[in-house]
């Protein structure tokens, strides 16, 4: 039963103080209203038209706990009897004590179960529940027993005349007084810790002062007028407490109209013949259908405040700055994030607050040649068009001593008035990461290049040798040939130019070696593919002739260039013809064959293959071959393949293998052309071109 | 200037290597200390040369790492048709492990690229048991 003890607050000291200061106020307002009660009934039945008391004690019951109950209804019952006895027969008083308790008591527990603790009046569902609970079941209850004691002291001849006057007399009480009472014995629970702007106190003294003339009208016209046509005179007063100051302000508001109403019914009767019955049910069904639409009123509005309270709450409480343009590009809410931001910004730009238009201030900035501006002003319109639901610029903050990267985002309002929302973001944590991730990525790239070139080593060393060898030899020959007498100048010269030949062989040669053991950010180049493959197998021709194996190309001389860096691609195609090369160490002399070949399949993309005659690939392994560690050899540690596909992704292209039908496997690499207009122009978002980075 | 297998005339080298650059200076280096030098781009070019099987070279000159036919292979080959001439081998790798392969052939020397002249004149004397003159002096 504990966790239902969450529903009530936890009994402490403040449980104790609460029900001190709720009795403090429960005690003169149910003696008063008690004595008020008696003030206008029907004739013949002898119920009250309004029974302040029903009101005054279900709030208090709703409000407190349970355990307390007991002291309210005890006092209620003193008052009851205080005020009735000994004018009614005991018997009668003593059962109309029975009907106020049980009907009280039916309110409090179907209105808090209903309305899960007490009602807030937010929303139709728990006006709903609450016109449920205290407006139809609990006074129904009452006046079956209410009527039922009339009856039984003759009172009156019919059940269901006393039962409906009852009846209606505490379904208006409910619908007029008890949400102000709630309200009030709320308060004594606990004062709202909000504090309430002056704006809004001076609102409540003017529609107070505007009530209490209501009042004033509605008690003096009474008796040249009608009541029911002098009652519409209430109605804007009612709907601006309803809409203004929620369901217990209209609920105050139409407390003090419906007893100024019976005031002056009881006042105008007092000098004529004495009202109707039908008089007072007039009066009484006109203030429900007005209590009614009014009080619904009072929970819509109170439920569209909370929206809009919740709406504010939302954008003060995001570390983002957030701003609202609506369809021109003018701002029209900016929460406290982007207002900070603005005041402790020097560019004009970021400087925009709410009201200001912030499509001509990114429209001026990029006339004045801000590159920032530019890219924002082409957002925004575009945005606002609808030509696309969202753009994304990162960018560096520009101004001196801020390091940080903000990442804005506008994006479509999706509302029939359009307009865009602009979020921008600190992604500077964000930026690093991805910065340390992308010179892992290039480190872990260089190792595995240093990796490959470590397996050509020996080749290398052979290639590097052959014109090194050359060029001692002609160099003592030609030595020689200088020192005889006399010397053979001509010889010398013509062996000094081969010198030069073979020199310029080997410095080409260190010179590709030292680009692909560099440690060096990516460049973009456009790359001839044949160049590529040409320049790859020069590399690797020693280490194909070491292993005996028989390289073929077969190059498409019509294939487009690429746009790309030459190194890491050297880098993918020398670790594919390797790989091809270790397929093959078991194989037989004819099969030792390594076929590269460059094909245009369509007018977007390359296709660069290795295929080997090797032992081929397993088929568990064919997907799974381009994961980190993942490898068939018994001595490798699987990164080569995986740090191929990186590169090539981030190149905008694909790695896939496959067996070959004759045997040996196939390394297919798809890579996009360096021409490719129309894929640029179908991008979803833009982003700002590299300039931008400061 | 005695000699054993020339009797006194010009040595002859032949020189088998798959670099065109390599060959010529080699060649050239040969010729100045007045060698008779031919030379070949691989073993297969060599082997055509044979005259009724004898080589024209007293000594061979050859790369370990060829494409088509390698050092060894070519050994093989004129060890299967009973040719024995004495052979220097050359590479770009460690000559140690280069001469495991050649050992029981008639390797006289492993040397280690690029050559330095006195090692190969050395080499060539010690490959024709003869002393390779030198025109321009100790």
């Amino acid at each position: 039963m504990q966790f239902l003890g969450a529903r009530h607050p936890p009994e402490t000291v403040q449980g104790s103080r609460h029900l001190a200061a709720s009795l403090l106020l429960f005690v003169p307002l149910v003696f008063a209203g008690n004595e008020i009660g008696s003030i206008l009934r029907y004739p013949d039945v002898g119920s009250a038209v309004l029974f302040v008391p029903y009101a005054v004690l279900t709030a208090a019951l709703v409000v407190s706990r349970p355990r307390d109950w007991v002291w309210y209804i005890l006092i209620d019952s003193i008052a009851h009897f205080v005020a009735h006895w000994p004018q009614w027969p005991m018997s009668w008083v003593l059962l109309a004590t029975v009907a106020n308790v049980a009907r009280a008591l039916a309110a409090a527990v179907v209105v808090a179960r209903l309305c899960d603790g007490i009602p807030r009046f937010v929303g139709i569902r728990t006006f709903g529940c609450f016109v449920v609970g205290a407006v139809i079941v609990a006074p129904s209850i009452g006046a079956s027993i209410g009527a039922a004691n009339v009856v039984l002291h003759g009172a009156s001849d019919g059940y269901w005349r006393p039962w409906l006057a009852w009846f209606t007399s505490n379904a208006l009480t409910a619908f007029t007084m008890l949400p102000a009472c709630i309200a009030m014995f709320s308060y004594t629970a606990g004062p709202s810790r909000a504090r309430v702007a002056r704006r809004r106190l001076v609102e409540g003294v003017l529609m107070m002062a505007a009530l209490g003339a209501t009042a004033f009208i509605l008690l003096g016209g009474f008796e040249r007028l009608n009541p029911a046509v002098t009652l519409f005179a209430a109605l804007p007063i009612l709907f601006w407490s309803a809409l203004r100051f929620g369901a217990a302000g209209a609920s105050g508001a139409l407390t003090v109209i419906t007893f100024a109403a019976i005031w002056s019914v009881d006042r105008g009767e007092t000098s004529a013949a004495g009202p109707s019955d039908d008089q007072i049910l007039a009066l009484q069904f006109f203030v429900f259908f007005t209590a009614a639409p009014v009080l619904c009123l009072a929970a819509i509005a109170a439920a569209r405040e909370a929206v809009v309270q919740l709406h504010r709450a939302l954008l003060a409480s995001l570390h983002d700055h957030v701003a609202l343009l609506d369809a021109r590009g003018v701002m029209f809410e900016a929460n406290a994030s982007w207002r900070r931001f603005a005041d402790s910004s020097a560019a004009p730009l970021h400087r925009a607050r709410t009201g200001d238009d912030y499509l001509a201030a990114c429209r001026s900035s990029a006339e004045r040649g801000d590159v920032m501006g530019t890219a924002l002003f082409d957002g925004v319109t575009k945005v606002l068009r609808g030509a696309q639901p969202h753009v994304e610029i990162e960018y560096d903050d520009p101004e001196p001593g801020r390091h940080e990267t903000y990442a804005i985002r506008i994006e479509s309002l999706e509302r029939p008035d359009g307009g865009a929302v602009v979020t921008r973001a600190n992604v500077t944590a964000r930026r690093q990461a991805q910065l340390e991730v992308e010179r892992h990525r290039r480190e872990l790239s260089h190792l595995a290049r240093v990796n490959v070139l470590g397996q050509l080593s020996g080749a290398l060393a052979h290639d590097l040798n052959q014109p090194l060898t050359a060029i001692l030899s002609n160099a003592q020959a030609a030595h020689k040939w200088l020192l005889r007498d006399p010397p053979n100048t001509e010889y010398a010269a013509e062996i000094l130019q081969d010198i030069i030949d073979d020199d310029r062989r080997a410095a080409a040669m260190i010179h590709r070696l030292r680009s692909l053991l560099k440690r060096g950010d990516l460049r973009v180049e456009r790359i001839d593919v044949a160049d590529l493959m040409s320049e790859v197998l020069d590399l690797s021709r020693s280490e194909l002739q070491a292993r005996n194996i028989e390289p073929t190309t077969s190059i498409n001389p019509a294939a487009p260039a690429l746009l790309g860096d030459k190194v890491q691609l050297q880098q993918v195609l020398l670790n594919l013809i390797l790989n091809a090369c270790d397929a093959m160490n078991d194989m037989e002399e004819p099969r030792r064959r390594l076929e590269l070949s460059v094909a245009s399949d369509d007018l977007r993309t390359v296709r660069l293959s290795v295929r080997d005659w090797g032992v081929g690939l397993p088929t568990d392994l064919i997907a799974r071959l381009f994961e980190p560690f993942v490898t068939t050899k018994t001595d490798g540690l699987g990164l080569g393949l995986s740090i191929s596909r990186t590169i090539i992704a981030a190149h905008g292209g694909r790695l896939w293998a496959e067996n070959n039908l004759g045997g040996g496997a196939t390394i297919h690499c798809v890579l996009p052309v360096a021409e490719q207009p129309e894929v640029a122009a179908a991008e979803p978002t833009s982003s700002l071109p590299d300039a931008v980075r400061h | 200037m005695t000699s054993d297998r020339t009797g006194g005339r010009q040595i002859r080298v032949a020189i088998v290597d798959d670099d065109a650059g390599v060959r010529v200076g080699l060649r050239r280096l040969c010729e100045v200390f007045d060698l008779g030098v031919s030379v070949y781009a691989s073993g297969h070019e060599f082997l055509a040369s044979l005259d009724h099987g004898r080589p024209h070279a007293d000594c061979l000159l050859i790369d370990a790492h060829m494409p088509t036919m390698t050092g060894v292979e070519l050994q093989h080959d004129l060890l299967s048709r009973g040719i024995l001439i004495p052979t220097i081998v050359f590479t770009g790798d460690d000559p140690e492990a280069i001469s495991v392969h050649h050992t029981g052939l008639s390797v006289v020397a492993c040397l280690r690229k690029p050559i330095e002249s006195d090692v190969l004149i050395a080499a060539i004397e010690r490959a024709v048991g003869a002393v390779v003159f030198d025109p321009d002096g100790p």
